[in-house]
């Protein structure tokens, strides 16, 4: 896992390096064809077989997030974009809160669920996939094979030492393998072209690096440190100049065409995973991070605030501040008006008006709890609440 | 030079891993806990053992049990490293045993490993009222579940929490009772 975790860091060298400005001239690039797999005794070749075993690992992982709906939608959006290199490519979803995607020499991509989550639409999944296919297409792998700085990086994460382990460390790993700022570049470029090329709108490349610093930013300004709040701001240090060049190519390239956001066909297939995967962001305890993910993602959806508020409503339990206790009151209040509150909304909202002494109202709202969900894993201990009174 | 070398060595390797029998009869904890063992434990003895008090019979990788013994107010259950301070959960004297569940959870989750409560209900424990939990925790480093049992309760404002964890797959079933034997005897040393 170690091993894994470390190419999934050398990855996200891909969609996440710093870029300078873009070379001026657009769409001189042409897709290749379909590559041979190596020979087994080339550098390359012992670089795809490694590769492969870490594949084979990936495949039975107990992170690995299986869902055959979101398999097939990446499968077929993978195919729009590679062309003929779509048969050689394979995309892994991990259950894994923080945003990062990776693409191996192989044509093994991963993406973390927290990756997911913050999307808002095809266009931007297109965006990604599309920067992460244009590293493949380019053999930047390869490239950073036979330049021997990176060899010798490379030797040094084979070897099996115990850095690996909390996620920071895996931004600091990251960087020792991580593409040159050319190839990034390089992958910018191609990756806005292959999604225009697909009919996606490639300003939305930029609109995700806008998103996420202002989530970095909104974390820094609650008194995170921006080098441990996302695997890729560690390693990566001038996004803000990357969202720029990117957003200037991608204006470029659209001009004045009708070009897809696919905003519905994205929610369609993640909608259904979007409760674990926000499960799993609480966990991240960035609170102020969460708020503003959260926050954007209640004014983006439409009729299933309830859901998003009770999540919200549980950051700021969780914080517990005093202020945090009356917002978290206020938001359990609004998405118990709002469509599809989740049972645990009324457990939570029982917890601090019971620490508050107000037992009346907690009671009532344990009862509840227990009533929508009689099975729940802590039913025993609320009964003894009730009990007590 | 070698010698200064060796030493090192022997020093750094020393510090790691190194096991300390405790038991059986009556043993401290961290000066606020206490237990009566039938059998003996291994005690981890290493300056990166951090808030807890870790005991083991197998070897740490196979099975382990954390005792915090007392966290305060404002603490939290891991040793924040740089930068992460903000993030850690922290302990609040007022939390219910959902909220302590939900530290235990997030400090698990720190390493991107994946924490599963099971049940969680009212139960005796140091000689009071306090809690007891079941939990699944699936290991980031090697992918291996592990199945837990956890112990808790506030007293005078302090948290003192035990927790086990083993593999599911042998090593649960084999160590489980010894630990239920360390819980039920474990007391608060005022």
């Amino acid at each position: 896992m170690r091993r894994r975790a470390v190419l999934a860091g050398c990855a996200c060298a891909g969609f996440l390096a710093r870029s300078n400005a873009f070379g001026q001239a657009p769409s001189t690039w042409a897709m290749p064809p379909r590559f041979a797999p190596p020979e087994l005794a080339s550098d390359e070749g012992g670089l795809w077989a490694v590769m492969d075993r870490e594949e084979n690992r990936l495949k039975r992982s107990a992170f690995l997030l299986k869902d055959q709906a979101l398999s097939e939608y990446l499968a077929a959006l993978v195919c729009r974009l590679a062309g003929t290199h779509c048969p050689d490519i394979r995309v892994y979803v991990m259950r894994t809160p923080w945003f990062n995607a990776s693409m191996a020499p192989n044509g093994m991509v991963q993406i973390w669920s927290g990756l997911l989550l913050r999307l808002d639409n095809e266009a931007q999944l297109a965006a990604i996939l599309a920067h992460e296919l244009a590293h493949y297409i380019s053999r930047h792998s390869l490239e950073r094979l036979r330049d021997a700085r990176s060899r010798a990086a490379f030797a040094t994460l084979m070897l099996p030492f115990g850095l690996l382990g909390a996620i920071g460390q895996l931004a600091a790993m990251a960087g020792k393998f991580a593409f040159t700022r050319e190839q990034e570049r390089d992958a910018d470029r191609i990756g806005i072209e292959l999604m225009a090329g697909a009919g996606y709108d490639p300003r939305q490349a930029a609109e995700i690096w806008t998103q996420l610093l202002a989530e970095v930013k909104a974390g820094e300004d609650a008194g995170g440190d921006p080098a441990r709040s996302s695997v890729l701001f560690a390693t990566h240090p001038e996004p803000a100049e990357r969202e720029a060049d990117l957003r200037e190519r991608a204006s470029a390239i659209a001009g004045t065409r009708e070009l897809a956001l696919g905003a519905d066909e994205y929610q369609r297939i993640v909608r259904p995973l979007r409760r674990s995967m926000l499960e799993d962001e609480l966990r991240r305890r960035r609170s102020g991070e969460s708020i503003h993910l959260l926050q954007r993602l209640i004014t983006k959806s439409g009729d299933e605030r309830g859901e998003l508020r009770y999540f919200l409503a549980e950051v700021h339990r969780q914080r517990g501040s005093d202020n945090d206790v009356q917002r978290a009151l206020e938001l359990y209040d609004a998405a118990t008006q709002s469509g599809n509150p989740p049972p645990e909304l009324f457990r939570g909202r029982a917890l601090l008006r019971w620490q508050q002494g107000d037992r009346v109202v907690a009671v009532a709202d344990f009862q509840r709890y227990l009533e929508l969900s009689p099975q729940a894993n802590d039913a025993d201990l609320i009964r003894s609440y009730l009990k007590g009174n | 030079m070698r010698l200064v070398v060796l030493m090192l060595c022997v020093a750094v390797a020393g510090g790691c891993v190194q096991m300390a029998k405790v038991g059986p009869g009556d043993v401290v904890i961290r000066d606020r806990m206490s237990a009566k063992l039938e059998s003996p434990w291994n005690r981890y003895e290493s300056p990166h053992a951090g808030r807890a008090e870790i005991w083991t019979i197998d070897g740490l990788s196979l099975d382990r049990v954390d005792f915090y013994a007392g966290i305060a107010q404002g603490e939290t259950l891991v040793e924040p490293k740089a930068g992460q301070d903000k993030a850690l959960p922290r302990f609040r004297a007022k939390m219910e045993p959902q909220e302590i569940v939900e530290m235990v959870d997030a400090s698990i989750a720190l390493d991107g490993s994946v924490f599963r409560l099971d049940r969680l209900a009212p139960s005796r424990f140091a000689d009071g009222d306090g809690f007891r939990f079941e939990f699944v925790h699936v290991r980031k480093v090697d992918e291996l579940t592990l199945r837990g049992i956890g112990y808790g309760t506030v007293r005078d404002d302090r948290l003192y929490l035990v927790l086990f964890r083993a593999p599911r797959l042998y090593y649960f079933a084999r160590n489980v009772a010894q630990f239920e034997e360390v819980a039920r005897s474990v007391r608060i040393v005022r």
